[in-house]
C-alpha cells in the first residue's frame, strides 16, 4: 500500500504561477480524475511531479509513501514509482521501443545485475499482443511516425512493462478514435488494482465512461475547487464548465 | 619525359616534379595513356595554387592548415599485418602497395567479377579501365588536391561486375598508412554494368599513430538498373590530413546507396558528387562523423539532376565534442528539363559540447519547376524535451544522453540492408565514445 | 507615396528612347521632366565628392569621411566571387552621382511644387492618399521635396527629417551612430554610398515614445543613368516604438540605373523597430542596398521586405544582436520576372545570450526569373540560449524559372539551436484546374495561388501595402500561363 499526498503545491513557468495551491492525497488502488478547462494547469501539475526541468516548484511537498521526492531527478523520481503518460510523447529518433524499455529496466535494476532477455521479450511481446500493437514495433524508434493512436498505446505498454505504484495520465484520451480509446482504456483497467494509483488528467468525460474513476475533481486556475464521486463528471458534462467558472468567481468574490 | 621542373616548392611542397618522376618509374608497366593523364595531371596540380580563404568552395575552412610540406612522396612499403573489423580484406594496400589478396569466390571468378588492382586491370581490361578510370570531372573545389591524386595514384583496387550478375557478400578494400609523413593515394573504382548488384566497402586505417597524408578517390559507376551499396570507412591516425575525392555516376534506374563514416584525422576533407544522368537514377547519400578534440571534417557534396525523373537523398549527421568542428556544404542542382526531379539534402549537427563549432551551407539551384526540392539542416544539443521523456521512465541522464546520441547515428545506420555492415559500424562509433 | 497599379509598367515595348519635355504619355512610364537646380555630372571623382558636399555645405568631418570613402570604394573589388557577373555591366562612369532641385522641404500641401503635384497625379495616387500624405517624406531624387511631419509626431518629440537636415541640426546625435551599424567598408557599395549619399531620412524616436502611426517615405529615381543613394539612420531610443515605410517605383529607362542606399537602425534598450518596404524597380535597375540594425538589450528589429522589379536587385537586411534577449525578425518576399534576379536574404549575427532571430523568405519566379535566397546565421562563442529559426519557399511558375538558396549558418556550443529549411515547388495543377472549373481564368486562378503562397506574410504588411502587392503580383502574373 503506498501513498502519494501533494500538499499545497504552487508551480511557476517562468515568471507565471499555473499551479496555485494544489493538494490530493491518491492511495493505491484508487483511480482519481481530474478535471477542467483548458489553461487550468491539469499538464503543468503532471509534468512538475514527474522533474520537468522547465517547471518551477515554488511552495509545497509531494510525497511518496511520506518522503519527499522534490530533490529528486525527473529519472530518480520515475524510479521511486511515478509514471507520467504524457500527453504529447517525445519522438526519440534512432532509439528503438525494444531498447528503450530495456534501458529503463535496466536502469531499476542494482548495480552490476543484468536483464534476463529472454524473459523480458517473452513479456514484451505479451504486453504488445493485449494492447494490439504490431510486435514489428519493438524496432521502430520510439513514437517515430506514430500516429496519435499509436503513441498512446505505446505509452500504455510502457506503463504495464514499467509496473510503476502511481500513473500521471496527461489528456490520454485526446487524439484517439473510439476503437482506440477502448484499447488504451482496457489497457489500464487491466493494471488497476491494489498496487497502483491512477491520476487522470482529462478535459472530457467521455474517458470517465471507460475507466471509471473513484473520485473526481474539478481543477480551475490553479487549485480543486470542487471534489466528488463520478457524478460529479456527469453533472459537469451536463452543465459545462462555464458553471465551475462562475461559482468559483462567486467563491472568490466573497 | 619529365615533369615540369618551373613549377616553385612552394606550390609543389613534398611532391616536386622529382618525386613524380619516381612515381612514374615505378609503373613502367602503365599504359601511354595511363601515364599522360598522370603528366596532364601534375601539370594541373603544380601550376594550381593553394586554397585561399576568400574560396567560396572552402568557406569555414581551415585553408591555414593546408601544408603540403613534411611528407614522403613514395614511402617504402614494411609488411605489416593488419585487421579490419569489416572481415578479411580481398584487396590490402599500405603505402601504396598491395600487401594482402585473397580472391573473390570462384564461382563470381566464372561469372566475370573482376576485383583486382588498378595497375593489372590496365593489361587485363585496358577499354573499361580507360572508360572510367580518372575520367570524373571534379566540381567541389579541391581541383589542386585531385590533380595530385591523378597524378600519384598507382595503386588501387578495381571491381567489376557484369551484366545481371549479384555478389551478395561485401568486397573488402583496406587502404593503410604506415611511418611519419607517408602520403598515400588510395584509389576505387567501382564499375557495374546492367543490372549487377554489389556491396563494396573501402576501411582507410592509419598502422601507427604518425601523421600520414592520404589523398584518394573513389569512383563509383552504377550502369542501367544496378544497385550498388558503397562503404567507406575513415580511420586514419589523428595527427593524418586525408582528403578523399567521391564521384558517383548512376545511370537509368540504377540505385546507389553510399554510406561514409568519418573517424580518423586531424583535418579530413570529404567531397562527394552525384551525378544523376537518366531517368530512374537514384543516389541516397548518408554520412556520420564523430569529431572530437581538435577535428575538423570537412564535408562538400553536390547533387547534380542531369535527366527528369531522377531522385537523391543526401542525410549528413555529425556529432561534435570538445573542440572540434565541421563543415557540411551541399548543394543540389537540378538542370534545366531535369522535370519531376525529388531531391533531398539533410545536414544534422549535434553539438555535445560547448566549444565545438558547426557550419552548414545547405544550398540549392533548380533550374526546373515541377520538381519536388527540399534541404534542412539543424544544429542543437540533444533536445532537453527527449532527455525528460527517457529521464521520466526512470533512465538516468547520462544513460539518456548515451542512448540519444546513438539514437542519433541509428537513423542513419538503419538505411543499411546488411546487419552485419550496420554492426560493425555502429562499433566503430562507439569505440570512439569510449576513448 | 505609392504607385496604383494601374500605372505600373506594363509593356518594355513603350520605353521611349528619347524624353520629350512635360509627362510622358506612354503608359506606365512615370518619368517626366525637372529642373535640376544642382547636377554633380556624370562619373566618379574626388571633384564629384567635393562638390556634392559643397552644395549641401557639409561640416569637413563630412567631407573627409565621404573622401575616404570614396578611396574605399576604388579599392575594394566587386563581389563576384559569390554573387553574379552581372555586376560587372555596371558602367560606374555612366552614373549622375548627385542631382538636387534645391528646393528646400517643404511644410504644407500649398507648398508642394505643383509639378510635383502632378507626378502624384501620374503615379495615380487617390485624393484621400495624397491628404494621407500629409505623414509623408517624400523624396524626389536626391533631397527630400516634401517633408511634413503629423503633429502629434513632433510633439511627442520625435524627430523626423531627411538625412542632410538631421546631420545639420542634430550632429551629435547623428554622428554618434552614424556609419556604426554599416561600416563605410562594409562592402563596395555601402562605400559608394558613403561618398555620394545624399537624402533618405533621420529618425530619432525618445525614450518611452510609441509612434502609432507609420512614418513613411516614398523614393523613386526620376532621371536616367542617375543613381539614388539614400542614407537612413533610425535610432529608437530605450522603450520607443517606430514603423517606417517606403514604397519605390520607378520609370523605366532606357540605359541602367543604380540605387544604393544604406539603412540604419539602432534599438536601444527595449526599443522596437519595424521597417517595411515594397519595391517595385524598373527593370533595368541595379537595386545594391546595405540594411541592418542594431538590437540591444530586450529590443526587437523586424525588416519587412518586399521585392519585385529590378534587374538585379542584392539586398540581406540584416540584424546585430548585440543585448541579452534581443530578437531579429526579416520577412522577405522577392518576385523575379523575366531578365530579373532578385538576390535576397538576411542575416543574423547573435552576440549575447537568449537571442532570438527568425528569417522567412518566399520567392517566386516567373518566365525565365531567378530568385535567390542568400543568408547568414552566426552564433558564436560561449552564447547559451540562442536561437534562430529560418525558412525559405520557392515557387517556380513557368518550366525553367531559376531559384537558388544559399544559407551559411555557424553555430558555435551546445547551448543554442537553429533550424533551416527549404523548399520549391510549383502551383498545384490540381488546384488551378480546381478555379478554373468555377469559371476563373488559368491567369486568374494563377494569382491567386501566388497570392495564397505569400498570404502569410503579406498579412504582417499593413493594409493598403498588402492590397497593393496584391494588385501588383495581378500584374506580374499576366500573361506568364499559357
Amino acid at each position: 500500500m503506498s501513498s502519494l499526498e501533494i500538499k499545497n503545491l504552487h508551480v511557476s513557468i517562468g515568471e507565471k504561477e499555473i499551479v496555485k495551491g494544489f493538494t490530493l492525497t491518491i492511495n493505491s488502488g484508487e483511480v482519481h480524475a481530474i478535471m477542467g478547462p483548458n489553461g487550468t494547469g491539469k499538464s503543468t501539475l503532471s509534468k512538475a511531479i514527474a522533474g520537468h526541468p522547465d517547471y518551477k516548484i515554488t511552495q509545497g511537498e509531494v510525497l511518496v509513501d511520506g518522503k519527499s521526492i522534490l530533490e529528486l531527478e525527473a529519472d530518480e523520481r520515475a524510479r521511486a514509482g511515478i509514471f507520467l503518460a504524457f500527453q504529447y510523447p517525445s519522438e526519440i529518433t534512432g532509439v528503438s521501443i525494444a531498447n528503450f524499455l530495456r534501458a529503463a529496466l535496466q536502469a531499476r535494476l542494482a548495480e552490476g545485475e543484468e536483464l534476463d532477455a529472454s524473459a523480458y521479450y517473452k513479456r514484451l511481446y505479451d504486453k504488445m499482443d493485449r494492447l494490439k500493437i504490431d510486435r514489428k514495433f519493438t524496432s521502430r524508434a520510439v513514437n517515430e511516425g506514430f500516429s496519435g493512436g499509436e503513441k498512446k498505446r505505446c505509452e500504455i505498454l510502457q506503463m504495464a512493462m514499467l509496473e510503476p505504484k502511481f500513473a500521471l495520465m496527461d489528456e490520454t484520451d485526446s487524439g484517439l478514435d473510439i476503437d482506440a480509446l477502448r484499447i488504451v482504456a482496457e489497457g489500464v483497467n487491466a493494471m488497476r488494482g491494489p498496487n497502483l494509483g491512477v491520476l487522470l488528467i482529462t478535459h472530457y468525460q467521455r474517458l470517465l465512461d471507460y475507466i471509471v474513476p473513484d473520485h473526481v475533481h474539478v481543477m480551475y486556475d490553479g487549485q480543486i475547487v470542487k471534489s466528488g464521486d463520478k457524478s460529479l463528471a456527469l453533472e459537469l458534462e451536463a452543465k459545462g464548465y462555464d458553471w465551475v467558472k462562475k461559482e468559483f468567481a462567486t467563491a472568490s468574490a466573497r | 619525359m619529365s615533369a615540369p621542373t618551373s613549377a616553385p616548392r612552394s606550390l609543389t611542397g613534398s611532391f616536386p616534379a622529382e618525386a613524380f618522376a619516381q612515381h612514374l618509374t615505378s609503373l613502367a608497366g602503365a599504359p601511354a595513356w595511363w601515364l599522360d593523364r598522370q603528366r596532364a595531371a601534375y601539370e594541373t596540380y603544380a601550376g594550381l595554387p593553394m586554397p585561399r580563404r576568400t574560396d567560396e568552395s572552402w568557406r569555414f575552412s581551415n585553408v591555414v592548415g593546408l601544408s603540403l610540406d613534411g611528407f614522403t612522396a613514395n614511402p617504402a612499403a614494411s609488411p605489416t599485418a593488419l585487421t579490419s573489423p569489416f572481415g578479411t580484406p580481398h584487396l590490402a594496400f599500405l603505402n601504396n602497395t598491395v600487401v594482402n589478396r585473397n580472391a573473390v569466390p570462384a564461382e563470381l571468378v566464372r561469372q566475370g567479377v573482376v576485383v583486382t588492382t588498378l595497375v593489372e586491370a590496365a593489361a587485363q581490361h585496358p577499354e573499361l579501365l580507360r572508360a572510367h578510370f580518372m575520367a570524373q570531372p571534379q566540381k567541389l573545389g579541391s581541383g589542386k588536391f585531385a590533380a595530385l591524386h591523378s597524378a600519384f595514384v598507382g595503386a588501387g583496387a578495381f571491381v567489376y561486375v557484369p551484366r545481371g550478375v549479384e555478389v551478395k557478400e561485401p568486397i573488402l578494400i583496406t587502404h593503410a598508412a604506415a611511418g611519419a609523413g607517408s602520403a598515400v593515394f588510395p584509389h576505387t573504382l567501382v564499375v557495374l554494368e546492367e543490372n549487377a548488384r554489389a556491396t563494396v566497402v573501402d576501411h582507410f586505417v592509419s598502422a601507427d599513430d604518425a601523421a600520414h597524408f592520404a589523398c584518394g578517390a573513389n569512383d563509383l559507376y552504377a550502369g542501367h538498373g544496378s544497385q550498388l551499396t558503397y562503404i567507406g570507412a575513415q580511420d586514419w591516425s589523428r595527427t593524418s590530413r586525408s582528403f578523399q575525392f567521391n564521384s558517383t555516376v548512376v545511370r537509368r534506374d540504377a540505385r546507389v546507396q553510399s554510406l561514409n563514416l568519418h573517424l580518423g584525422g586531424r583535418q579530413a576533407r570529404h567531397e562527394s558528387l552525384s551525378q544523376l544522368q537518366a531517368p530512374g537514377a537514384f543516389s541516397e547519400m548518408l554520412a556520420l562523423t564523430v569529431a572530437d578534440d581538435t577535428q575538423e571534417f570537412d564535408q562538400r557534396t553536390l547533387q547534380i539532376h542531369q535527366a527528369p525523373n531522377t531522385k537523391s537523398d543526401l542525410l549528413y549527421k555529425n556529432a561534435l565534442r570538445d573542440q572540434s568542428k565541421t563543415i557540411f556544404s551541399g548543394l543540389i542542382v537540378v538542370d534545366p528539363d531535369a522535370q519531376k526531379t525529388d531531391a533531398y539534402q539533410s545536414n544534422r549537427n549535434l553539438m555535445l559540447s560547448d566549444d565545438a563549432e558547426a557550419s552548414s551551407l545547405p544550398g540549392l539551384e533548380i533550374q526546373a519547376n515541377d520538381v519536388r526540392c527540399t534541404h534542412g539542416a539543424t544544429t542543437s544539443r540533444i533536445d532537453p524535451e527527449q532527455e525528460f521523456y527517457l529521464q521520466a521512465r526512470g533512465i538516468s541522464k547520462a544513460a539518456a544522453d548515451e542512448l540519444l546520441t546513438f539514437g542519433f547515428f541509428e537513423e542513419v545506420l538503419n538505411r543499411l540492408e546488411s546487419d552485419p555492415l550496420h554492426d560493425v559500424l555502429r562499433t566503430l562509433i562507439q569505440s570512439q565514445f569510449k576513448k | 507615396m505609392k504607385p496604383s497599379p494601374d500605372t505600373l509598367p506594363a509593356d518594355e515595348a513603350t520605353a521611349v528612347e528619347n524624353p520629350v519635355s512635360g509627362i510622358d504619355q506612354s503608359s506606365g512610364n512615370f518619368r517626366y521632366e525637372m529642373d535640376y537646380a544642382f547636377d554633380a555630372g556624370t562619373g566618379l571623382t574626388e571633384n564629384t565628392v567635393r562638390y556634392i558636399s559643397e552644395v549641401k555645405k557639409e561640416a569637413s568631418w563630412l567631407l573627409d569621411f565621404r573622401l575616404n570613402a570614396l578611396k574605399t570604394f576604388h579599392s575594394k573589388p566587386l563581389p563576384t566571387h559569390w554573387a553574379t557577373k552581372d555586376l560587372e555591366n555596371i558602367n560606374f562612369d555612366k552614373i549622375r552621382y548627385y542631382l538636387s532641385q534645391g528646393l528646400k522641404p517643404k511644410r504644407t500641401w500649398e507648398e508642394v511644387p505643383d509639378d510635383i503635384k502632378k507626378t502624384f497625379e501620374r503615379l495615380g495616387i487617390p485624393e484621400q492618399e495624397r491628404k494621407f500624405l500629409a505623414g509623408v517624406e517624400a523624396q524626389f531624387d536626391s533631397e527630400a521635396a516634401y517633408s511634413n511631419i503629423k503633429e502629434i509626431v513632433s510633439k511627442q518629440g520625435v524627430i523626423f527629417v531627411n538625412s542632410t537636415e538631421g546631420l545639420r541640426e542634430h550632429p551629435e546625435l547623428f554622428r554618434k551612430f552614424f556609419g556604426k551599424v554599416i561600416p563605410t567598408g562594409d562592402n563596395k557599395f555601402s562605400a559608394l554610398n558613403s561618398a555620394v549619399f545624399s537624402g533618405g531620412s533621420f529618425i530619432y524616436v525618445p525614450p518611452g515614445v510609441k509612434v502609432a502611426q507609420p512614418l513613411q517615405a516614398y523614393f523613386r529615381i526620376n532621371a536616367e543613368n542617375f543613381g539614388q543613394f539614400e542614407r537612413t539612420l533610425i535610432i529608437a531610443d530605450e522603450g520607443s516604438e517606430v514603423t517606417y515605410m517606403e514604397g519605390c517605383t520607378a520609370p523605366k529607362f532606357s540605359t541602367s540605373t543604380l540605387h544604393s542606399a544604406v539603412v540604419e537602425l539602432v534599438a536601444l534598450k527595449g526599443a522596437k523597430i519595424q521597417y517595411i518596404t515594397v519595391q517595385n524597380w524598373s527593370s533595368n535597375v541595379f537595386n545594391l542596398v546595405t540594411k541592418r540594425g542594431v538590437a540591444h538589450e530586450m529590443a526587437e528589429i523586424k525588416w519587412i521586405d518586399c521585392n519585385i522589379g529590378s534587374r538585379l536587385t542584392m539586398k540581406y537586411p540584416g540584424v546585430v544582436l548585440k543585448g541579452r534577449k534581443a530578437r531579429g525578425e526579416v520577412i522577405s518576399i522577392a518576385l523575379a520576372n523575366d531578365g530579373q534576379h532578385q538576390d535576397t536574404g538576411a542575416k543574423m549575427i547573435h552576440q549575447a545570450d537568449e537571442t532570438t532571430s527568425n528569417i522567412v523568405a518566399k520567392s517566386i519566379s516567373v518566365g525565365q526569373g531567378r530568385s535567390t535566397y542568400r543568408g547568414q546565421v552566426h552564433i558564436p562563442k560561449h552564447l547559451k540560449g540562442c536561437k534562430n529559426n529560418t525558412e525559405c519557399d520557392a515557387l517556380l511558375i513557368n518550366t525553367n524559372s531559376r531559384t537558388d538558396t544559399y544559407p551559411a549558418i555557424t553555430v558555435k556550443g551546445d547551448r543554442n539551436a537553429v533550424q533551416h529549411e527549404a523548399s520549391v515547388s510549383k502551383v498545384n495543377e490540381e488546384m488551378i484546374f480546381y478555379m478554373q472549373q468555377r469559371g476563373l481564368t488559368e491567369g486568374q486562378a494563377m494569382s491567386l495561388a501566388v497570392n495564397g503562397f505569400i498570404n502569410d506574410l503579406a498579412r504582417q504588411f499593413p493594409m493598403e501595402y498588402s492590397v497593393e502587392l496584391k494588385r501588383l503580383i495581378d500584374l506580374e502574373m499576366e500573361g506568364s500561363v499559357g
